[in-house]
């Protein structure tokens, strides 16, 4: 087969593909071949593929329509594993790559052949806005079930259901001026600044630089545009101030110029990233810019006409069928008619026209909807021959799957009247041209409304402080025009920098005297709107004009009331082609104009953005940092089980090979817990407590400003002391607690819970930083300083009497001291400080030495029966002690009163201090308030849910009456019981009464309410 | 009771006199997800500087001048984010706030240094001392030095912060955001930056490392 017969679309010669380099791809299970240098859309009309997808609610027939992002019906679903599955990709941007394997993400079973088809075509008069709305809402219960069967008819793709194979990442860039675009504006505009010496970025989405130029009519220097553009582009990739992005799409603009760009680094060269040199590079990146300024030249949509049948499948907007010949060597047809508005469209005829006859090209007619054109585009035309229909448009375009003819007649603009009568031209391919719209998007995403320009026919952006457009962006469509200001507009952004712009010389360009355009957006049909066939303005979401006068007549006024009821301008599309047209419709229904219409929001993204690239490389195992102890290593290797405390990893439990078991079975959680309880109760255990805040507390008013940030007492604790402290916050509501230590006269030790931390070192900071500034202290974190081991149990003493220097007599070394000396020959501060009620020491050394320190008193535990503990043991020993773990038993509505550590607060401390007064509100003063208590079910083996509500009188008419919740409960292997702590209305007087919990699974459990302390009530066992 | 915990402060040598093993915050990292080696590939090469002195400075600029200039014969550095060495460059010290710096020295001259600034700064037995505070931070970060040709861009796949020449000059440091996590940023010399990471982050920011650098063939010197 030669190749016209492989690709019958293409041309023999022209464009910029590389004709030597043919590539295969799949389409619909279908395989064609295309040229390296094509894009999936262009390779798609070189084979003649008119049908490329399904509409979404109509489910009608659709080809390609556009050359760029605003492409609203070639959204494919690529990938040929499931792995390499990406959704809604647009086959205009999507570069041709060998093997490339794509799907039509609508259309089911087929694109040819299709259901929802059916519902269109018989339901499409009876499917009007809200359809979807108003037709399955009733029952309410079944809309799950529609909407599974409506979903599969009508998705926009899917997503894969295996892991992406590729890697993602980010990149944070900073410069003075990011330039969006590369087309002419932007070409000079980054030019202009490279020259000065600020550091640029330029960025374009498409797989060129250049923009139009690329397949421009006109000449720069008297040579191709194309070639000026190569030479901009060669000098700025040679400055080291420069960086340059090409397929990189700006998708969103965020506050202070930071700026989202999508940079797609492999996807022109396979579906999944490349090996190269050993490593696979990120498939896409996502820049982070900081800009100090930035400068839009994002060029301009084309606006297609609304007219009927403006769907089917060879019509195109007038502009993208230039660029399919001039830059892919494509012709998306044999017989063309143009309809348009202006002057700039007649390019295309002349394209198409200059092709020859030789090439079975033609021209059918131009159609205009002016009286009288005459700009130098017109005359070009006329010398050639070509037929002009003038004061008319295309009415209609015939057709099922292709377009096979075009109903021209003459019309009056103004009234929206057809005039004359119609005549059908024979023809495939319709290109319509209802104007420019300037892309203003990313100027939108800033929150700055744009403004309609009578002069451009379009909307222009508005522009906050910092963000300039330039060119076709802001209506300035004309070349030499476009190209001076771009310089102008960088000038501009360089002198806000405070930099003088570079010169540089704009190339020549031949003048082209233009007519002028004439507005015009719904073609009139000799039917009314809502009885005519469909005219299209927004094809993604297949709203219609008539879609659109419906809403209008319902009631809505406003043009985002219009926009949700419709869905014009939805989804991934953001309404590039049709918003406009949309706008102008609504403003004929509503007789207001366009600017008084408005517009909608554009948002981010402007094209859809890859979840991978969101992620970067913050996904799996960098998800999120893992904190470690010095000691995380030793944990590892006992097999420990890890609980998350915010961000550290902290041994949950040790479970221990079963001794009976042969094949190595591991106790369960209880198994473990009850065991390592025993061994802290009846011998001796170690927890790694380094995750505790620790702040080192230094300056002659250290101890005033503990006096006022605690709740309790810190005049008298005398040097080599340790205390228990509380700590509120101004409303009164317990914060955090801890111990610390008085090291020196004007030296504390505080320590804080692990999750409180970096918390509780903001507070002190605040409040010594706003509050009071006249106190002499630094606080200084030093949590990851010190390794803390806590070495607990009857037989704690004699352990570390083996290896320490330090004086550990009960009445020299008492509870509540700390003294400093050698622990396994590393200096140590050891505090005797206790959170299971037993002896304690807790082991603070420097942690580079803390493994060898821990690994020395296994060598000397054995005989002691040395046990490693983890939380969940911590927690089910401080609870049957009734300590508190704040966060669990408080949450931020508790008072020390309320938790009955009255002994903990100073009310007559001299000064004031944080939470005082709000403790003496009447609200903090009742005695209704819930109060900790302890809870013992009446059945011994029930451990009651942590979480679970209590009622007094479990007969009560539901709704009950809720007086409480358990805070904290476990097993406890000691007590040989269920118990729990919780919060009681009133609890602290209901000693000894029964409450009820009914739980999830229909049974109620009783329980009588107790003091907090389940174990050595006196406090006995830690003083040993 | 030892002597000096009966002062205001209490000065202690965290380091033990005999040779007792130490471990890095890096060493079990080292251990769990290895050291990829230095090639002539490599354009990024990690280096620990593992066991230094780090000391936490807070006070009035004027007054710990004074001291450092005495003990280490080094200005303060007083402008924000700056950072000066010595002339072998082994003792550094940055400004990390308006009254914090931090000071790292050769590993084990950092318990005779904060005794010299302490007398410098007035006697640590008086309780009517002037305000200050000199902490012991050295087991709870290490150092990490980045050199190579791709450094930069790593850095910029790391932090937000500006890394480009014009904005980060030889002589700067800042503590920033970095992955997920943060760290002191320093660019000692025209092509070597360093990172101070605290010790509990220091296994995922080396990881990160890692990762962010397989693209440049990272190597790490052992």
């Amino acid at each position: 087969m030669n190749q016209s017969v492989k690709q019958p679309n293409r041309l023999g010669e022209g464009g910029r593909i590389d004709r030597a380099r043919t590539l295969s791809f799949t389409f619909n299970g279908k395989r064609y071949t295309g040229h390296a240098g094509d894009t999936l859309a262009s390779a798609l009309l070189a084979n003649g593929v008119d049908i490329v997808n399904r509409s979404f609610k109509y489910s009608r027939p659709r080809g390609i329509v556009a050359a760029g992002p605003e492409e609203p019906n070639a959204l494919v679903q690529l990938g040929s594993t499931e792995a390499a599955q990406v959704p809604n990709v647009r086959a205009t941007q999507q570069a041709l790559f060998d093997g490339l394997t794509a799907q039509s993400t609508n259309g089911w079973p087929n694109v040819q052949r299709d259901v929802m088809g059916l519902v269109g075509k018989l339901g499409g008069r009876f499917m009007p806005p809200g359809f979807y709305y108003k037709t399955f809402m009733a029952p309410a219960s079944m809309w799950m079930t529609y909407e599974k069967v409506i979903r599969m008819g009508a998705g926009l793709g899917r997503s894969p259901m295996v892991p992406d194979p590729d890697v993602y990442d980010h990149l944070n860039q900073h410069c003075d001026l990011l330039v969006v675009g590369a087309g002419p504006a932007g070409l000079a505009a980054a030019l202009t600044a490279a020259r000065s010496g600020a550091r640029v970025i330029l960025c374009d989405e498409q797989e060129e630089m250049g923009g139009s130029l690329l397949d421009s009519r006109e000449r720069l220097n008297n040579q191709p545009a194309a070639q000026w553009a190569e030479q901009v582009l060669a000098e700025l990739a040679e400055c080291d101030n420069v960086t340059l992005l090409a397929r990189t799409t700006a998708n969103g603009y965020h506050d202070h110029h930071f700026v989202t760009l999508h940079e797609r680094r492999t996807e022109h060269l396979g579906e999944t990233a490349p090996v190269v040199d050993g490593y696979c590079p990120s498939r896409s990146r996502m820049h982070r810019v900081r800009a100090g300024q930035v400068l839009l030249a994002t060029g301009a949509h084309e606006r297609p006409l609304v007219y009927a049948g403006n769907d089917v499948p060879g019509n195109l907007v007038a502009g993208a069928v230039s660029t399919y010949i001039r830059r892919y060597g494509v012709v998306p047809g044999t017989k063309l008619v143009l309809s348009t508005s202006n002057d700039h469209a007649y390019r295309v005829a002349l394209d198409w026209h200059d092709l020859g006859k030789a090439s079975g090209r033609e021209v059918v007619a131009i159609v205009d909807a002016r009286q009288a054109p005459d700009g130098e585009l017109v005359e070009q035309a006329r010398a050639r021959g070509i037929r002009i229909i003038t004061g008319s448009a295309v009415l209609e375009a015939k057709g099922d799957k292709r377009v096979s003819g075009a109903r021209v007649a003459t019309i009056d603009a103004e009234a929206f009247k057809v005039t004359g009568q119609a005549e059908t031209l024979a023809c495939d391919t319709i290109a319509s041209s209802g104007g420019y719209s300037p892309v203003i998007h990313l100027a939108s995403h800033t929150g700055a409304r744009p403004t309609w320009s009578d002069e451009v026919l379009g909307f222009v952006p508005g522009l906050v402080k910092g963000v300039h457009a330039a060119g076709s962006a802001r209506g300035i469509h004309d070349l030499a025009e476009g190209l001076a200001d771009g310089v102008a507009m960088a000038a501009r952004a360089l002198e806000a920098l405070g930099r003088t712009a570079g010169s540089i010389e704009l190339p020549q360009v031949d003048a082209l005297r233009e007519g002028a355009a004439c507005a015009l957006y719904q073609v009139p049909h000799e039917k009314q709107t809502l009885r005519a066939p469909k005219q299209f303005v927004d094809l993604q979401n297949d709203v219609t004009a008539a879609a659109i006068e419906l809403a209008t007549r319902e009631g809505f006024e406003s043009i985002e009331h219009v926009k949700r009821y419709t869905a014009m301008g939805f989804g991934t599309d953001q309404g590039k082609l049709g918003n406009i047209n949309g706008m102008a419709i609504a403003a004929r229904c509503l007789n207001k104009t366009i600017p008084e219409v408005g517009t909608t929001v554009f948002r981010p993204n402007y094209t859809p953005v890859t979840f991978g690239a969101i992620a970067g490389r913050h996904c799996r195992e960098l998800f999120d940092p893992e904190r470690y102890t010095a000691l995380h290593q030793w944990h590892v290797e006992q097999g420990a089980e890890f609980e998350d405390v915010g961000q550290w990893k902290r041994p949950w439990y040790f479970p221990q090979v079963r001794a009976e078991a042969a094949n190595g079975e591991r106790e369960s959680m209880a198994e473990a817990v009850a065991r390592e309880c025993l061994a802290v109760r009846e011998k001796v255990g170690i927890l790694d407590a380094s995750t505790l805040g620790k702040i080192d507390i230094q300056g002659p008013d250290a101890r005033e400003f503990l006096n006022r940030i605690y709740t309790n007492k810190w005049a008298k604790l005398e040097v080599g002391r340790a205390r228990y402290g509380l700590m509120c916050r101004d409303d009164g509501m317990l914060m955090d607690d801890g111990t610390t230590s008085c090291l020196g006269e004007n030296h504390f030790l505080m320590t804080t819970t692990t999750g409180g931390a970096a918390g509780v070192m903001e507070w002190l900071e605040l409040w010594h930083q706003t509050e009071w500034p006249e106190l002499q202290v630094y606080f200084t974190s030093v949590t990851d300083h010190w390794a803390t081991m806590t070495v607990t149990g009857p037989e704690a003493r004699k352990l570390l009497a083996e290896i320490t220097d330090i004086d550990l007599d009960r009445e020299r070394f008492k509870f509540m001291d700390w003294r400093e000396g050698k622990v396994a020959d590393v200096p140590a501060r050891v505090f005797r400080i206790s959170f299971t009620g037993e002896l304690a020491y807790e082991i603070n050394v420097q942690a580079n030495y803390a493994r060898h320190v821990w690994k020395t008193l296994f060598e000397h535990g054995d005989k002691y029966g040395l046990t490693p503990y983890g939380t969940e043991t911590m927690h089910v020993l401080r609870a049957e002690k009734g300590f508190i773990i704040v966060g669990q038993d408080s949450d931020g509505s508790v008072t020390p009163e309320d938790l009955g550590m009255q002994w903990a607060v100073g009310y007559d401390k001299p000064y004031s201090w944080v939470g005082k007064r709000a403790l003496s509100r009447s609200d903090t003063r009742r005695t209704e308030r819930k109060q900790l208590v302890g809870l013992k079910p009446k059945d011994p083996k029930v451990v009651l849910e942590e979480g679970a509500q209590i009622v007094f009188d479990p007969d009560h008419a539901i709704p009950m009456p809720m007086v409480g919740h358990v805070t904290s409960s476990y097993y406890s292997p000691t007590l040989e019981s269920g118990f729990a702590l919780a919060v009681v209305k009133g609890g602290h007087r209901r000693m000894g009464e029964i409450v009820y919990l009914p739980s999830a699974d229909g049974k109620t459990h009783a329980a009588e309410i107790v003091g907090p302390i389940f174990y050595d009530s006196k406090g006995e066992r830690q003083h040993v | 009771m030892s002597d000096h915990t009966l002062t205001c402060a209490n000065v202690y040598d965290a380091r033990p006199a005999t040779e007792v093993p130490a471990e890095s915050p890096l060493a079990w990292s080292y251990q769990n997800t290895g050291r990829p080696s230095v090639s002539e590939k490599s354009r990024v090469v990690l280096r620990e500087r593992a066991m230094l002195g780090h000391l936490i400075l807070r006070g009035g600029a004027i007054v710990l001048d004074d001291a450092v200039r005495q003990v280490l014969g080094l200005q303060l550095p007083g402008r924000p984010n700056a950072l000066s060495h010595d002339e072998s460059g082994e003792r550094s010290i940055q400004w990390l706030s308006p009254d914090e710096w931090l000071l790292i020295v050769p590993g084990g001259e950092e318990f005779e240094l904060e005794q010299r600034l302490r007398d410098a700064l007035g006697d640590a037995r008086d309780t009517a001392v002037k305000n200050y505070a000199i902490v012991n931070v050295g087991g709870g970060q290490t150092l990490v030095e980045l050199e190579g040709e791709c450094v930069r861009e790593l850095l910029m796949k790391s932090t937000p912060y500006d890394v480009h020449p014009d904005a980060f000059p030889v002589g700067k440091g800042v503590t920033t955001v970095f992955a997920k996590s943060n760290l002191i940023l320093r660019r000692p010399t025209e092509d070597r930056w360093e990172l101070v990471l605290r010790r509990s982050f220091a296994d995922y920011l080396y990881r990160w490392l890692l990762d962010a650098g397989a693209e440049y063939a990272i190597g790490v010197e052992a």
